[in-house]
């Protein structure tokens, strides 16, 4: 048996992150690789074991294979552990039939048997979406401080951006008194960051009483949370200052791996005391040629860099040849791209080829009509023949032939 | 026979006296190389990679950085229940607990080498630079059912007091075994790396024992003839490193395209403990040439003809040439330093100038304030 814990986390994983692409056809996207060296999910467990959490239910769904095989047992993260650590939990066969997690909520209702082993007195649920360093173990003094039933992590958005967000309008004691779910015209600008802390017991019977209900979706935000709130329990906005960016769209995780080149954004990753672990690949440290023009720039071990970069971030062993032009790209690990290639507001993901003098993507000042602008995304394994070329906003999942 | 039927033995402390500066504070294994390794990296990773899965370390003084290199293994993959690393210190020394050769080393650890029940035992020293393929190097020992297999190289020998030459006849057996007389002519030479049968080198370490020979080559020189001994040339990149200067040109070697691709084959790769730093981040007008940058590392001044260990901080107008930067040094703004080794956690404020030449490179110890 299980020793007993104050409070484990649950971090749902299964999403495919659909808006993506190309870039989550195979992987789940908490497995994106983003800055230079991590995946996404590296910030939630790090940030776990960072608060002194060593409990993680990794629940997986979508195209789990790369992701169980990244998480592993835990080790990059200290979560490998003989008391708690990190479990991966995809849906299994039961007696009554087989089901698919139908969404949040139900994931974690499957999962109660793994939570009640720990016999925690709070849960903690995460999802594998965002960028963010955040001390849950503050968020969890605050839970208890004000005795709450339910804690929703919560952050000041811009108002012009507030309606694309799930909004709470909070009264002065920091209690939740109305929820709106991307209102047109929002009275409020505090965002749901999605990280909840439940009373267990609270949480147990409610999710009991979601799944018996034929009507639900089974989903936290649009289910569960607005059935503890009508019944009038306890729920607080624990209010977070700081870095926090939803990374589910391919101009947001972008903008997120170009938000670590601007000393003025509030995310240190190199914090001694918040480390953000991650799997390290073994490759020497990355060199720089005699010609290499490197500037404004995130450069992982293992490249090999001739050409020119400039405001971009390349994953491990990237190469990129004498004359290439690499400007507001996001490399992903193994990929080449050849002499006098240029790549530019890009996302190129693993193992692709850039053959000599490709073009791939454009500069927003360059386009006539500023709406067929985009960031390039080129997939996984591709190869963009000599001299080809891919327009702004294409997303490239086939090799591409050169001079035709 | 499978290679984990080979006994791994590295010894740590093997010839520290040739670089003084860099062993004040460490043993030979621990001492940073390339960016982001430690020597003993190199040995440890060719072991692994040829499926060997029972490692000792053997150690003398000055192992603490060692140990915190190496902690349990888990980067080598020998974190292991059943066999895995282990770390062998001075044990049942004659006098004061040092070990003044290494037959007197392994000896002090002969219970654990015969308890490996291995057939065969695998000596190598950190100072020692390359890449080697271990796993060919048993398929030759078996292929002339030798009893000895010393990894050589031909070329201008090391200058170290233990450098041994051998001449051998057309068969790759070794005919003769020598201290180096004269080191400037090219001869076949010891890469201090040998493969030998257990139940001989238990025999051999006896009966040193009883005759106090303390030195692992006398016993093979007196024995040349008696043994089968035979020679395995190790081709691509190899270098022993013998003095500081040696240091510093094998080092500024890593900027060759072909010593990396020969040392860091992605076939055999070299682990190393992670340091879970963020990728290395160029700010505006940075510069880097010809130079290899671990991740952690800020650059905003210019590098040229460098290798820089992880989290080195270089500022703004600040100009580093030819110099080998160690962990976590902060070069401050507009200072100029050329032909420098700066060891860890060394501060060289802004303005401050420093130049070693290519040939007498200035040393810079352990967390100096300049």
């Amino acid at each position: 048996m299980a020793r007993k814990t104050e409070c484990i986390a649950m971090l749902l994983a299964g999403g495919q992150g659909s808006r993506l692409g190309i870039l989550t056809k195979n992987i789940a996207k908490p497995a994106v690789p983003y800055g230079g060296k991590y995946r996404i999910i590296d910030f939630p467990l790090s940030n776990c074991v960072n608060s002194g959490i060593y409990t993680v239910g990794v629940l997986t769904q979508y195209q789990p294979l790369e992701l169980n095989d990244y998480i592993g047992n835990g080790e990059p993260w200290d979560l490998d552990r003989a008391n708690g650590g990190v479990h991966i939990l995809s849906p299994y066969q039961q007696i009554k039939g087989t089901e698919w997690y139908k969404g949040t909520a139900n994931a974690i209702y499957q999962n109660i048997n793994f939570i009640e082993r720990y016999d925690p007195e709070y849960v903690l649920i995460l999802s594998g979406d965002h960028i963010y360093k955040m001390d849950y173990a503050k968020m969890l003094d605050y839970h208890k401080q004000k005795n709450a039933d339910c804690t929703i992590a919560m952050l000041e958005v811009p108002w012009e951006e507030a309606s694309r967000f799930g909004l709470m309008i909070v009264n002065d004691d920091g209690s939740i008194s109305e929820f709106e779910e991307k209102p047109k015209n929002p009275r409020s600008n505090k965002a749901s960051m999605g990280v909840y802390i439940f009373n267990w017991k609270k949480l147990r019977k409610y999710l009991t009483e979601d799944e018996a209900n034929e009507n639900s979706g089974n989903d936290f935000g649009h289910d569960v949370i607005p059935a503890m709130h009508s019944n009038g329990e306890r729920m607080f906005a624990y209010q977070f200052d700081g870095y926090w960016k939803d990374v589910g769209t391919i101009n947001s995780l972008w903008d997120a791996n170009l938000d670590l080149l601007n000393p003025n954004v509030d995310l240190d990753l190199d914090d001694d005391s918040w480390k953000i672990y991650s799997k390290s690949p073994a490759a020497p440290p990355h060199f720089a040629g005699k010609n290499a023009q490197i500037e404004n720039s995130m450069i992982n071990e293992g490249c090999d860099i001739q050409g020119n970069i400039d405001f971009s971030v390349l994953f491990a062993n990237v190469t990129v040849e004498e004359g290439a032009n690499v400007k507001y790209s996001i490399v992903m690990p193994g990929t080449t791209i050849k002499k006098g290639a240029t790549v530019q507001y890009s996302i190129v993901a693993e193992n692709a080829v850039i053959e000599e003098g490709a073009v791939v993507g454009a500069s927003p000042e360059d386009m006539q009509n500023i709406d067929d602008w985009g960031v390039a995304v080129i997939g996984h394994g591709v190869t963009i023949g000599k001299g080809g070329s891919v327009p702004p906003k294409a997303m490239i999942d086939e090799d591409i032939g050169g001079d035709r | 026979m499978a290679i984990n039927n080979v006994l791994g033995i590295i010894f740590s402390n093997a010839n520290d006296e040739a670089v003084p500066e860099l062993t004040s504070l460490r043993t030979m294994g621990s001492v940073p190389f390339a960016g982001r390794y430690r020597l003993i990296d190199f040995p440890l990773s060719n072991m692994v990679n040829a499926g060997i899965t029972k490692v000792g370390v053997i150690t003398n003084s000055n192992y603490r950085s060692l140990m915190d290199h190496i902690g349990n293994g888990n980067p080598w993959d020998l974190a292991r229940k059943r066999d895995g690393l282990t770390i062998l210190p001075p044990f049942n020394a004659p006098s004061a607990g040092i070990f003044s050769g290494k037959a007197e080393a392994l000896y002090g650890s002969i219970g654990y080498i015969s308890d490996s029940g291995k057939d065969y035992v695998l000596l190598a020293d950190c100072n020692i630079v390359c890449n080697i393929d271990f796993e060919d190097m048993l398929k030759y020992a078996q292929s002339k059912n030798a009893d000895m297999v010393f990894a050589c190289a031909y070329g201008l020998p090391s200058r170290l007091p233990d450098s041994v030459e051998y001449l051998a006849d057309e068969n790759g057996r070794i005919t003769e075994a020598k201290y180096v007389g004269y080191y400037d002519k090219e001869v076949l030479y010891s890469l201090k790396t040998m493969l030998v049968k257990r139940t001989l080198l238990e025999r051999l370490l006896h009966e040193a024992n009883a005759k106090r020979i303390s030195a692992l080559e006398d016993i093979v020189i007196n024995n040349t003839g008696n043994i089968g001994m035979y020679c395995y040339k190790q081709e691509g990149y190899v270098k022993t490193i013998e003095s500081i200067g040696s240091y510093y040109d094998i080092s500024l070697d890593l900027l060759r395209p072909e010593v990396r691709k020969s040392l860091f084959n992605p076939e055999r790769p070299i682990y190393t403990k992670t340091g879970d730093r963020t990728p290395a981040i160029y700010g505006i007008n940075a510069r880097a040439n010809n130079s290899l940058v671990a991740d952690g590392c800020k650059i905003e001044g210019e590098v040229e003809n460098c290798i820089l260990f992880r989290g080195v901080k270089i500022g703004k107008g600040a100009k580093v040439t030819n110099s080998i930067i160690m962990q976590n040094t902060v070069i401050g703004e507009n200072a100029k330093i050329d032909c420098v080794i700066t060891d860890k956690d060394v501060t060289i404020k802004q303005g401050k100038t420093l130049c070693g030449a290519s040939n007498y490179p200035v040393y810079i110890g352990k967390g100096i304030v300049i």
